[in-house]
């Protein structure tokens, strides 16, 4: 096992974790560890291409995704004073252990990718990526908090982005750029409905959010 | 080149009025809703070269084709119609409901035109990144025109739009990437650049690229509505201020739907494409049927032409499915025309009931005979009625789809599309006809009906101009 795989499979064992646990700052600080080894992937995979470009991405993820949106979303937290997501659908054990089978799926999937397209020499990326995306799927899934929402959000665009880094390389420059700057917008637009949504119906349960269907 | 700059001057300065002049108050909306005009001519004289040349390049990574150039002037006249609907609609609004303040109102003509910005670069891009980037940016700004009213239901159609929305957007960033992928084979860099993707297109990696489109399908099919997907749509069209659902139908939904007509383009040049035009037309028929069933029972006005927004879609899929950009656009011409009227008119009856449900409209006709009229009117301008327009463009769909031997999705849109006819004709006669309430307002006619009024003589007229002659070659 090589480094790149070594900090990409890190990186979807604490997605995996993230799953165990209903401490909503917990999950934030392992969203953020989850991140930091994402990052710490790419440029560990940069640095065989010589690839200077990964290097600003890798440095934007890190003070963006890293620090500055688990900052941002526990700011939110402690605004709305909400510790726990007590309320999920299944117990986090079991949601656990549903994970680490997707972790299993995805490797049987990667090896598909793999095998259509020789040029992919990182196997541990493609499965992390794959693993990062049922994660954050599934916490969707699984929690009812708003927050959790954008949490497990966070983290399937995660898996998307180890998934571009290693089958592609990365994507271009500015288009990586553009993505962040996006999801950048998009998770403070939505702490910012967190906070409505806490003082107009007093809870954050999105399940709860069932007043317009049909008939 | 300049030229392209010059687009984004006029929204630029509509947005500096409303936020460094907000002393003017509305007279500064009157401002905008005459500079938007100016928009829509100047789109008119920048784009005339697109119409001679085919295609112009513009920076890397830009392009105008001619297809690209009709639904900028198509999006640029909607948004003209509905901001200047929107000073009128937004006077009676803050009289009938005394809460809503003028800082408000001003955010949404900033958020709108924003959002208009955000749509435009969509149609220009010629590159699968920046179309994706575009996209999620109409999403974040139009997110804020949803959440005009600031209650409960809006706080929570907002919240489901953005989030599923989101979710949408990611995965057509992964089919995004897939594709990135399938160009890898030729060369070493890769490329996401939509023209160099055509010309390369016999090379590409056929399984990434197959697993690419299919993601963009769900991607940009959540923003635009298809079937399984919809559940957002018409939540936020029916909670939003009317000129706002105009927008969001009329112009957002063609933009999602311009994305996956892109990617298409692609997959159609690879050999083994056939699948991915199953799967659109086979999607694009399963929503129209779904959507035509929803149609049946319905509560809410607005509600109702959303889920007529879902059945354009479903046919403007299939149009795309079919290889015809020019059918495609000709129904989203006809479907954008005849909703945006829809919408404005539905907001107006909202404001002299004052309820959205549609069991507690009854009477129009006697209460307002134009109103009820123009009513009529859209209604069989979007169920596809001679003569207008829509007519002409789903009977064209039809003949193709026919001369490709495509009998049972034929059959389906017929069906379908018949009992779409039936069930809007229903609530539109429940509303028309019938004993009014007492207690409902009075509008100024002749403000509230000229947006809806002009676009319905354009939907007509385009009845008549157009024929398969005319656009021999083209489809």
């Amino acid at each position: 096992m090589n480094i790149t795989d070594f900090f990409a499979l890190g990186s979807a064992c604490f997605g995996i974790l993230m799953l165990g646990s209903v401490n909503l700052r917990l999950n934030l600080f392992l969203y953020s560890l989850q991140t930091l080894f994402m990052a710490l992937a790419t440029i560990n995979q940069s640095f065989k291409q010589v690839n200077i470009e990964m290097y600003f991405i890798c440095i934007f993820i890190i003070a963006l995704k890293a620090l500055f949106i688990p900052y941002f979303l526990n700011n939110v937290l402690n605004k709305i004073d909400i510790q726990y997501d007590s309320n999920v659908m299944i117990p986090t054990a079991i949601g656990m252990h549903i994970s680490i089978l997707f972790l299993g799926i995805s490797q049987l999937l990667s090896d598909k990718i793999i095998q259509s397209m020789p040029s992919i020499d990182s196997i541990g990326g493609v499965t992390a990526a794959i693993s990062l995306l049922f994660t954050g799927i599934l916490f969707m899934l699984l929690r009812k908090i708003a927050i959790s929402q954008i949490i497990g959000f966070l983290t399937l665009e995660n898996g998307i982005f180890i998934f571009g880094v290693s089958i592609t390389k990365g994507l271009p420059l500015i288009v990586d750029l553009g993505v962040l700057l996006d999801l950048l917008v998009a998770i403070m637009i939505a702490g910012l409905f967190v906070f409505r949504i806490k003082s107009s119906f007093e809870h954050i349960d999105v399940t709860q959010l069932n007043e317009l269907h049909e008939n | 080149m300049p030229s392209l700059i010059a687009i984004f001057i006029i929204p630029t300065l509509i947005i500096l009025i409303n936020l460094l002049l907000s002393k003017l108050k509305w007279t500064g909306l009157k401002l905008s809703a005459i500079l938007i005009w100016v928009e829509l001519i100047s789109v008119l004289i920048i784009l005339k070269p697109v119409f001679m040349e085919n295609s112009i390049h513009y920076y890397h990574g830009f392009l105008i084709d001619k297809i690209g150039a009709y639904f900028i002037i198509l999006t640029s006249l909607i948004t003209a119609v509905c901001i200047t609907h929107s000073y009128f609609f937004f006077i009676q609004e803050s009289k009938n409901n005394p809460k809503i303040s003028f800082t408000q109102i001003q955010t949404f003509y900033i958020l709108a035109i924003l959002f208009f910005i955000s749509m435009l670069l969509v149609f220009m891009c010629d590159n699968l990144g920046y179309l994706w980037i575009n996209i999620e940016l109409t999403t974040l700004l139009s997110a804020g025109l949803v959440y005009f009213y600031r209650s409960k239901h809006a706080l929570e159609a907002t919240w489901k739009y953005f989030i599923i929305c989101s979710v949408g957007i990611a995965f057509a960033l992964l089919g995004t990437i897939l594709i990135y992928a399938s160009s890898k084979t030729f060369s070493i860099e890769g490329t996401l650049n939509i023209s160099e993707l055509i010309e390369q297109a016999p090379f590409l990696n056929f399984n990434f690229f197959k697993f690419g489109f299919i993601f963009c399908l769900l991607g940009y099919g959540t923003k635009a509505g298809i079937f399984p997907l919809h559940s957002w749509l018409p939540d936020a069209h029916s909670e939003a201020p009317a000129p706002a659902s105009a927008l969001l139908s009329a112009c957002l939904l063609n933009c999602a739907l311009f994305a996956l007509l892109r990617i298409y383009s692609i997959g159609e040049l690879i050999r083994h494409c056939d699948f991915m035009q199953h799967l659109l037309i086979g999607v694009g028929c399963l929503t129209i049927f779904a959507a035509s069933l929803f149609l049946i029972h319905q509560h809410g006005l607005k509600r109702l032409w959303a889920y007529s927004s879902i059945e354009n879609v479903g046919l403007m899929l299939v149009a795309i499915g079919i290889g015809s950009p020019i059918l495609f656009f000709l129904q989203a011409l006809n479907h954008a025309l005849a909703k945006t009227s829809l919408f404005l008119l539905s907001g107006n009856i909202i404001q002299i009931t004052n309820s959205k449900e549609l069991k507690d409209i009854r009477g129009l006709i006697k209460f307002s005979p134009s109103l009820s009229i123009l009513l009529i009117l859209s209604s069989l301008a979007i169920t596809g009625t001679p003569p207008f327009g829509s007519f002409i463009s789903e009977i064209l769909l039809l003949t193709k789809l026919l001369s490709f031997n495509f009998m049972l999705p034929a059959i389906i849109i017929i069906v379908a599309l018949t009992i779409c006819f039936i069930a809007v004709f229903v609530h539109v006669g429940r509303i028309t006809l019938g004993q009014p309430k007492q207690n409902w307002i009075k509008l100024n006619n002749f403000q509230f009906n000229l947006m809806p009024s002009l676009l319905i003589s354009i939907s007509l007229y385009l009845g008549f101009i157009i024929n398969s002659d005319y656009f021999r070659g083209m489809y």
